[in-house]
C-alpha cells in the first residue's frame, strides 16, 4: 500500500509542479492560440475534444502489454529497483517525451515524429527515424508474440479461448457491417459476454479427453499458427477481424486496469518478493545482465518508451482543443500509465519468489525435470517445493506452471491472485488466471495485427519506388508479398525465440528494450532541437537529461550484448561457446544442423543490435551537430510551427 | 448528484469516442447525411483505413 501512495504523490508532485513548469515556462502553452483540431476542424480527424477524453483515449493508445510484462520480468532484482526506475523514468523522462512531443506536434499541425525529424534535424534524420520504426516493430511483433506462444504452450483452456476471440471477432465485425452498423459499443458488450463464456468453455475443453489433445500445442505449434494468422489477419479486410476485436481488447484494457488499481486499493497484498535480489549481479535466470543497465532497458514501456511519441504526433494532437489541455493528456497519461507499470510490480511480487522464478526460469537454466527445478531455485534462498507448484498448477487449470516463460503467466497468476482475494478466493483463481491471460493476448495478437499490417504499408511503399506496382496497397500480389515479408521477418525470430534453450526472452526482450529506447532518443533529440530553435536553449536540460541517460544506458547495454564474454550475455560469446562445443564434438550430430542455426541467430541478433546502434549514432550525431551549429550562430535556427491564429472556440463547445 | 451525472456522461463520452461513435455522428453532421447502413459503411472504410496505417503501441 505504501509503494502505491508513494508512487501517487511523486507523479502529482511531478504533474502539479515540473510539468507545470514546462508547460508556462518552457513551452509556453496559450490558450489563445488555435489548435490544429480548431484550425483544421473536418469533423473526421482534426476535432476539437473535452480533455478528458483526450485524456482517455490517448492512455488507451499507448497502454499496451510492455508496462505490464517489462516489470514482471525485472522483478528478478527485487521490487525495489524496477520500481523506483518506473516511478522516476517517468517523471523526468517518458512523461516529458510524451508531453513535449505532443506540442511539438501540436504546434506544427499534427505532424508524425518522422515528418518532424525530416523538418527539424534534417532528411537523414527523417529517414534514420523511419527505418528504426521498421526495425523496431519487426522486434516487437517478434517478442509480444512469444510472450503469446509461452503463455498458451501446452495449455488447452488458454488455447481455446484465444482461439475463439477469432470467430467472436469475425462475429462482432459481420454484426457492425451488416446486422446493426454503427453500433459499436452494443456489439463490444455482445462480443464481451461471447469471450468471457469461452473462458467457461476453455475450461470444459481442457477437462475433455476428446477435445484437451486438439488445444494442447507444442511451443513451435503456436508459433506457426501465429504467424499463419499474422499473414491472414493483415491481408483480410480490417473490418472483419481487426476492427471489433482492437474496439473489444480497448475496453477489456481499461476495465482491467481500472480492475487491478481497485483490487489492490481493496485486497492491500503484502509483497513477497525480497526488496532486491542476488541478481543485481547479472546472474538472473529470467534474463542475464546486471541491474545496470538491464533493468532499464527491461522496462521500457512503464518508465520511457519511444513507441508514445508515435501516438503523440499521431490522433492527439489533432483533437487538442486548447493548448494547456496538453499538460494532462500528454504528462498525466504517461504517469498514469506508469502507474499501471507499478500494480504489474505488485502483482508479480505479491507471489511467493519461489513460485515466481519457477514460472518465469527457462528449463536451460533451472532445469527441465520439476524436482531438478525446485532444487536449484530453493538453493538460491527461495524455497519452493514440487507439491505447492502441482496444487498450484491445478488450481488454475494448467497441467504445469514450471518453464512458463515471458512473464505474462506470473503476471496472471498475480493478478489472479489479487482478484480472487477481492472475492471468491481459490474456486475461482483459474477463471481469474484465464481471464488475465485473455486480456493480455487479446491485446497482444491486435498488436500483431496492426502492426503486419502498418510493416506492410511501409515496405509497399519502400518497394514502390523500385517497381511501381508493388507500392500499390490494393494490388493483391503485393499485398499478399509484403504481408508474407513482413510475417516472415518477425516470424524467423517468434521462432528462434521458441527454440532458444534460454528461453527467448533472454535474448530477444533485451533487443525490443534497446530499440525502443533508442527511438525514445530520437524523439528526444527532435524535442531537443525544437527547444533550441524556439530560443529555449537554456531550458534544453529538461530533454537533454533523459536523452544522455539513455543513450548511456541503450549503448551500454547494446555493446553488452554484442560483446560480453559472457555467454548468457553476448550474442557472440554465445555464437563462440556453441561453434567450440560443435568443432570439440561435445555436441551430438542429431543436434548438430540446430546448433549451427543458433550460431546464426546470435550473430543475428548482434548484427540487429550494431543496426541499431548504427542508426541512432548517425541521428545523434547530426542534432549534435545542428544544435552546435545553431548555438554558436553559424547555423538559422527557424522555428517551424504554424502561425499563429487566434481561438475562436467557446467554452460550450468544449 | 449533478457531478456523479457529470462524470458518468464524461465515462460515456470516452467510451464513444473510443467505439468511434462520436466520429461517426460528426461525420455524418459534417456531411448533412443521415444514418444507414452504407452510410456506415462509407465511414468505416475510410476511419479504419487512417487508423491502422499507424501502429499500435507497445
Amino acid at each position: 500500500m505504501w509503494l502505491v501512495v508513494a508512487s501517487v504523490c511523486i507523479y502529482l508532485t511531478g504533474f502539479r509542479f515540473y510539468a507545470k513548469f514546462i508547460a508556462a515556462k518552457v513551452m509556453a502553452l496559450d490558450n489563445t492560440r488555435a489548435t490544429p483540431a480548431e484550425r483544421l476542424r473536418d469533423g473526421h480527424d482534426f476535432e476539437p475534444t473535452n480533455k478528458w477524453i483526450v485524456f482517455g483515449h490517448h492512455f488507451a493508445a499507448i497502454a499496451g502489454p510492455g508496462p505490464l510484462v517489462g516489470p514482471t520480468l525485472a522483478a528478478q532484482f527485487g521490487y525495489l529497483p524496477g520500481t523506483l526506475w518506473i516511478i522516476i523514468g517517468a517523471v523526468i523522462g517518458g512523461c516529458v517525451q510524451d508531453f513535449v512531443i505532443l506540442f511539438c506536434s501540436m504546434r506544427r499541425d499534427g505532424k508524425s515524429l518522422g515528418q518532424m525529424a525530416r523538418e527539424e534535424i534534417g532528411r537523414v534524420g527523417g529517414f534514420t527515424a523511419l527505418l528504426t520504426v521498421l526495425l523496431i516493430m519487426i522486434i516487437l511483433l517478434a517478442v509480444v508474440a512469444l510472450v503469446v506462444v509461452n503463455a498458451l504452450k501446452g495449455s488447452p483452456w488458454g488455447t481455446f479461448t484465444i482461439a475463439a476471440t477469432m470467430p467472436i471477432a469475425v462475429l462482432m465485425g459481420l454484426y457492425l457491417r451488416y446486422w446493426r452498423p454503427g453500433k459499436v459499443l452494443e456489439c463490444s458488450v455482445l462480443g464481451f459476454v461471447l469471450v468471457v463464456a469461452s473462458i467457461f468453455g476453455g475450461q470444459w475443453v481442457s477437462q475433455s479427453p476428446a477435445w484437451a489433445p486438439w488445444f494442447t500445442l507444442s511451443g513451435i505449434a503456436l508459433a506457426w499458427a501465429v504467424i499463419v494468422y499474422g499473414f491472414f489477419a493483415s491481408a483480410l479486410p480490417v473490418w472483419l477481424l481487426l476492427a471489433p476485436r482492437d474496439y473489444l481488447s480497448t475496453f477489456v484494457k481499461l476495465g482491467v486496469v481500472l480492475m487491478l488499481g481497485v483490487g489492490i486499493l481493496f485486497v492491500r497484498p503484502e509483497l513477497k518478493m525480497p526488496a532486491y535480489t542476488q541478481f543485481v549481479d547479472g546472474t538472473g535466470p529470467i534474463f542475464a545482465g546486471k541491474i545496470f543497465p538491464f533493468c532499464f532497458i527491461t522496462i521500457a514501456c512503464g518508465a520511457i518508451s519511444g513507441f508514445h511519441s508515435l501516438i503523440s504526433s499521431g490522433t492527439t494532437p489533432k483533437m487538442i482543443a486548447r493548448e494547456w489541455h496538453a499538460w494532462p493528456v500528454g504528462y498525466g497519461s504517461m504517469a498514469l500509465e506508469s502507474f499501471v507499470a507499478v500494480m504489474a510490480m505488485i502483482a508479480a511480487c505479491v507471489m511467493q519468489p519461489g513460485i515466481y522464478f519457477a514460472v518465469n526460469s527457462p528449463a536451460g537454466i533451472v532445469g527441465a525435470a520439476p524436482e531438478q527445478a525446485v532444487a536449484t531455485i530453493t538453493s538460491w534462498g527461495y524455497p519452493v517445493d514440487v507439491p505447492a507448484m502441482t496444487e498450484l498448477a491445478r488450481d488454475v487449470g494448467e497441467e504445469t506452471l514450471f518453464n512458463r516463460t515471458g512473464g505474462a503467466p506470473s503476471l496472471a497468476l498475480g493478478m489472479a491472485h489479487i482478484f480472487a482475494s477481492s472475492g471468491g478466493g481459490k474456486a475461482i483463481l483459474g477463471f481469474w488466471y484465464h481471464f488475465a491471460i485473455m486480456f493480455e493476448a487479446l491485446f497482444i495478437l491486435t498488436i500483431i495485427d496492426a502492426g503486419t499490417r502498418v510493416g506492410r504499408f511501409m515496405l509497399q511503399d519502400l518497394l514502390g519506388h523500385l517497381h511501381k506496382p508493388l507500392g500499390r496497397t490494393g494490388w493483391l500480389p503485393g499485398v499478399i508479398g509484403a504481408s508474407a515479408a513482413v510475417v516472415l521477418a518477425w516470424g524467423y525470430f517468434l521462432v528462434q525465440g521458441v527454440r532458444d534453450p534460454l528461453g527467448g526472452i533472454n535474448s530477444l526482450w533485451p533487443l525490443f528494450g534497446i530499440a525502443n529506447q533508442l527511438l525514445a532518443a530520437i524523439a528526444l533529440c527532435v524535442a531537443t532541437t525544437v527547444l533550441i530553435k524556439m530560443h529555449r536553449a537554456r531550458y534544453m536540460w529538461i530533454t537533454c537529461i533523459p536523452l544522455a541517460w539513455l543513450v548511456v544506458v541503450c549503448y551500454t547495454a547494446a555493446i553488452q550484448k554484442i560483446f560480453s564474454g559472457l555467454p548468457r550475455v553476448g550474442f557472440l560469446a554465445q555464437a563462440e561457446q556453441l561453434r567450440t562445443a560443435l568443432e570439440s564434438g561435445k555436441i551430438a550430430a542429431a543436434q548438430a544442423a540446430a546448433t549451427r542455426q543458433q550460431i546464426f541467430n546470435n550473430q543475428l541478433d548482434a548484427a540487429v543490435c550494431a543496426i541499431f546502434l548504427i542508426l541512432v549514432t548517425t541521428i545523434l550525431a547530426d542534432s549534435i551537430r545542428l544544435w552546435i551549429g545553431i548555438l554558436s550562430g553559424n547555423r538559422e535556427g527557424r522555428v517551424t510551427e504554424s502561425p499563429f491564429v487566434l481561438s475562436q472556440l467557446r467554452a460550450e463547445e468544449l | 448528484m449533478r457531478r456523479l451525472a457529470a462524470v458518468a456522461r464524461l465515462l460515456l463520452g470516452l467510451l464513444r469516442e473510443l467505439a468511434d461513435e462520436s466520429a461517426y455522428r460528426r461525420h455524418l453532421a459534417a456531411h448533412g447525411a443521415a444514418h444507414s447502413p452504407e452510410e456506415w459503411r462509407r465511414f468505416c472504410d475510410r476511419r479504419l483505413r487512417a487508423k491502422y496505417h499507424r501502429a499500435k503501441c507497445c
